[in-house]
């Protein structure tokens, strides 16, 4: 199940870019195919909610790319210079 | 506005009716006025807002995720509020040797289910409002 947890700000997602990328995807059409709400589709979008893993594998697979492709970790710069 | 927020709303509209009703009653009716407290059971009307429409999603996993944690808030807020009462209220009021009246008693179930509907629809409109602003 997703989270709203603080681990939140820390994962960024391509969700939007990739919409219009794909003939200017609604935030209705996605969310139809991926079998969520559009105001879920609005909370991923703005990074206030984290999908669970079949809706993550759902989204990617919509957009026709790799999970890693719509969700990217954003790791702090002091575990990076360790 | 999901299913789960319009919910929420109509538990708090009907809790609101409900306190009116006995609030105005109580002058005329007195303990009788707890009779309004059966206005509660409009709340069992609750699940037709999640009928399933073809087509439509009527609740999703993060409905289901604010769902439940709405109902954890409430059952901590109501757990909190009942021990309070039982254990100091109680007794202070009452005295260690006293004895609640029967009307009291009957009250607090009432009270109790309130006091959970209230807190859940709260916390509900609560997490949704934190949440993103309508986008493109």
């Amino acid at each position: 199940m997703g989270s709203n947890g603080k681990s939140e700000s820390s994962i960024k997602n391509r969700i939007r870019r990739l919409r219009f990328d794909h003939d200017e995807m609604t935030q209705q059409q996605l969310a139809d195919r991926v079998g969520v709400s559009r105001q879920t589709i609005i909370a991923l979008e703005a990074g206030k909610y984290l999908p669970s893993l079949p809706l993550a594998f759902r989204l990617a697979a919509t957009f026709g790319v790799r999970i890693e492709d719509v969700f990217q970790m954003q790791v702090p710069e002091s575990e990076t210079s360790a | 506005m999901t299913a789960l927020q319009k919910n929420a709303w109509y538990n708090l509209g009907v809790i609101a009716l409900t306190l009116c009703t006995i609030g105005v009653l109580i002058p005329v009716a007195g303990k009788g006025a707890l009779g309004g407290f059966g206005f509660l059971g409009v709340l069992g009307l609750g699940p037709l807002f999640f009928r399933k429409r073809s087509g439509q999603v009527v609740l999703d996993e993060r409905d289901r995720s604010i769902a439940n944690l709405s109902w954890n808030f409430a059952f901590a807020i109501f757990w909190v509020v009942a021990v309070m009462f039982a254990a100091l209220v109680s007794a202070s009021v009452y005295g260690s040797d006293g004895a609640v009246p029967v009307w009291i008693v009957q009250s607090s179930v009432f009270v109790g289910m309130i006091v959970i509907y209230a807190m859940s629809s709260i916390a509900i409109l609560v997490q949704y409002g934190r949440g993103a602003a309508d986008g493109q």
